[in-house]
């Protein structure tokens, strides 16, 4: 490194120590039996579909004719074909009632991985004790959001800002949001809530420091002001999670396993099969908003 | 016509009064402290309020739909006059115009204090959601605002014209706005009365339907709230724009004559009244339905709603304020021959009503908003706080400023002697 570097490594120098350990690419491709300049073209083009330039549909229309002369029939294809509407999952819930102990897991899971305010719970137990003593009964009712099929907030948002998504998941687009809070007014489940810009770094150093990717979106450290402040948030069934191939938190932490997660366009995953149970009901169904959580009583 | 002498003598003359000038300084005083507030809301955001995610709207939503009664009331009020030829009232016809205006601009701008991201407004016309209620009343009071300007301009037009000559700030202004549309005979007076006919008329289903039912919809179309969710909700809405427009009109009518020492037409005041009282037994006589039909259905929330209302420890807002002295009291003022006589107490009447629908504004939005959703979840507790009064003090006295100054440079007091003529 230069003498007036300052000491400290840029990150054009970290690139250059790469390239002393990095294989350089062309002579590994000359080793190898298919063409180099293919190779090289593709992990250009691959990268700018990284980082969002280049459409993948695209990246296989330039490249499939080239990989079908070098490949053969060894060539699989892109997935342009199957990318028809209604394929993808359709996420639902499965909670089993009588499996469910009321013990908050799922609550205090989903407040640390989505890192809600004070004030916002995306996910409560609703604890109520049924008949007279002794023939008594608790009902522990865990309460995500519904992800309704016909969702009466994305009906009356104004905007647009709320909206159903196609794997079933009912998303608010936070940049969007005008926080006018018709949503929550006409949400039957009071799934939903402001963010009145409240923090737990009072109690919690460095809670602003670090916020969820709530919809695969970071948006770095909660300051005064910055969105999703001054918008409506809600339980995305950790769709950030779901990217990534997880459950969401509350589903993974529940320590009874009363909660299921699944597709429901697939009639062989665990949640078709719960849904067709006997004991599955969903709340307020005479309101027509079809929730994709399911309860077993 | 050729008479300006007559018409001038109507005129306030603005610095020459000093009840005027103690108003406007009361009232720019009011507006600097309220907007003080207004800023302090703009950065803090609604922390301000003591708003919650279970009771997400209060006092600025129920002065939002307070004001666009007012303006709802004030218009229809104006189309009995222009549309309907009821000419006993036309002195009053142009200021209901103007009045619905600025309620119109006050109600938007609560609107802009209870957004969570005001700066954001737009989005509700850039991405214009066709099933939401809320987006569609958004478009119903820009195109209502536009057909209230334009009316109210055709029927200040000769006014105007008049005023264009004289060398005062009214003349100005007048001169400013007539262009070169400054003829007054036979053939523009039928152009104008036809235009203001049509205007009304295509106004009054904008009004009715769009601006002030359509407010309530935004209410009548949330399942989730049983309280909200009836059919006459929206109706309720417009007699009840009915019945505060005529008040507040009656009431400003009075005063402004009263301040400025001129001549009470007593006959308008006693016929306007007795409209008042009229709509205000509509409106009872369709709440009354309202809360029966709900009480008996016996379904839980909605009891619990109306539970809220009446039987909590904020009822006084409900017994009080908006049956006693808004409905109760006023009525037998209108109706007992002993105060009936009587302009002050007729003033009185008007008053109270305006404020008694303050109350009902209030009853509309917080009680269903109180009572969860879920009888497990929490109940709301809501009472406006301090910095939420004072940010209503600061806009609603923004449009009394904005009206007072309105008056000064627009001719909307002025009336031609065709008027007086239709009063004698």
């Amino acid at each position: 490194m230069a003498l007036f570097s300052n000491n400290e490594n840029k990150p054009k120098d970290y690139e250059k120590m790469l390239d002393h350990i990095l294989p350089d690419p062309k002579t590994e491709l000359d080793d190898s039996p298919y063409s180099t300049g293919l190779g090289m073209n593709m992990a250009r083009d691959a990268r700018k579909v990284i980082n969002g330039k280049m459409k993948i549909d695209e990246f296989h229309k330039v490249y499939s004719s080239s990989l079908t002369k070098e490949f053969g029939n060894s060539y699989a294809g892109g997935e342009t074909e199957n990318k028809k509407k209604g394929d993808g999952p359709k996420w639902v819930m499965v909670i089993d009632l009588r499996k469910c102990v009321g013990c908050d897991t799922c609550t205090v899971s989903c407040k640390a991985e989505n890192r809600t305010p004070p004030g916002i719970s995306y996910n409560v137990v609703m604890e109520s004790l049924e008949g007279d003593f002794p023939n008594i009964k608790a009902v522990n009712l865990p309460r995500p959001c519904m992800q309704c099929d016909k969702p009466a907030c994305a009906q009356v948002c104004p905007t647009r800002a709320t909206y159903k998504m196609e794997n079933g998941i009912v998303a608010v687009d936070h940049d969007r949001c005008i926080g006018c809070r018709y949503c929550i007014v006409a949400c039957p489940y009071g799934a939903r809530s402001y963010d009145f810009g409240d923090s737990y770094e009072q109690e919690m150093i460095g809670y602003n420091d670090v916020t969820s990717p709530e919809y695969g979106k970071e948006r770095g450290p909660r300051e005064k002001g910055k969105t999703p402040i001054g918008t409506v948030r809600k339980c995305s069934f950790c769709f950030h999670r779901l990217q990534r191939g997880e459950e969401p938190a509350c589903v993974e932490t529940c320590i009874g396993d009363a909660r299921f997660f699944g597709d429901i366009n697939d009639p062989n995953s665990t949640v078709s099969k719960l849904a067709s149970s006997p004991r599955a009901f969903r709340l307020k169904e005479e309101l027509g908003t079809q929730p994709s959580v399911i309860y077993l009583r | 016509m050729g008479n300006l002498a007559m018409n001038a003598k109507h005129e306030i003359k603005p610095g020459t009064s000093s009840t005027l000038k103690l108003w406007i300084f009361a009232l720019l005083a009011a507006f600097m402290v309220g907007g003080y507030f207004i800023i302090e809301r703009l950065f803090t955001g609604l922390s301000a309020t003591n708003l919650s995610s279970i009771t997400p709207w209060g006092a600025w939503i129920a002065f939002y739909i307070f004001f666009v009664g007012l303006s709802a009331g004030s218009f229809l009020l104006s189309t009995l006059i222009y549309v309907f030829g009821m000419e006993e009232y036309e002195r009053i016809g142009k200021a209901a115009l103007f009045t619905a205006i600025v309620c119109m601009i006050v109600a938007l701008t609560f609107v802009l204090m209870d957004l969570g991201r005001p700066e954001r407004l737009l989005n509700a016309i850039i991405y214009w959601n066709v099933t939401s209620p809320l987006a569609w009343e958004v478009h119903f009071y820009l195109v209502y605002i536009v057909l209230l300007t334009a009316e109210l301009y055709i029927a200040m037009r000769e006014d105007l014209v008049r005023a264009a000559k004289k060398n005062s700030m009214k003349g100005i202004v007048a001169r400013l706005i007539t262009f070169k549309n400054s003829t007054i005979n036979a053939a523009t007076k039928k152009r104008d009365h036809t235009l203001m006919k049509v205007l009304g008329t295509l106004g009054i289903p904008i009004a009715i339907l769009g601006v002030h039912g359509g407010t309530g919809t935004i209410f009548a179309l949330v399942k989730a709230r049983p309280g909200w969710n009836t059919a006459l909700f929206p109706i309720i809405f417009v007699i009840s724009a009915m019945v505060s427009g005529t008040a507040l009109l009656l009431a400003m009518y009075i005063i402004k004559k009263k301040a400025a020492k001129q001549p009470i037409d007593k006959e308008m005041v006693q016929s306007l009244s007795k409209m008042m009282a009229g709509f205000l037994i509509i409106d009872l006589g369709l709440q009354f339905y309202e809360y029966l039909v709900g009480w008996y259905g016996l379904e839980t929330e909605h009891l619990d709603t109306l539970a809220t209302m009446m039987a909590s420890d904020v009822s006084w807002s409900f017994w009080g304020v908006q049956m006693f002295f808004g409905a109760f009291i006023p009525l037998i003022i209108v109706f007992w021959k002993k105060t009936n006589q009587n302009i002050n107490a007729l003033l009185a009447a008007a008053v109270l009503i305006v404020i008694g629908i303050i109350g009902v504004r209030f009853n509309i939005v917080v009680p269903p908003l109180v009572v969860p959703v879920f009888h497990e979840l929490p109940w709301g507790q809501y009472f406006p706080s301090v910095k939420e009064w004072m940010v209503s003090i600061g806009v609603v006295a923004m449009g009394l400023l904005i009206y007072t100054f309105g008056e000064m440079i627009l001719p909307i007091e002025d009336i031609s002697d065709e008027v007086n003529e239709h009063a004698k």
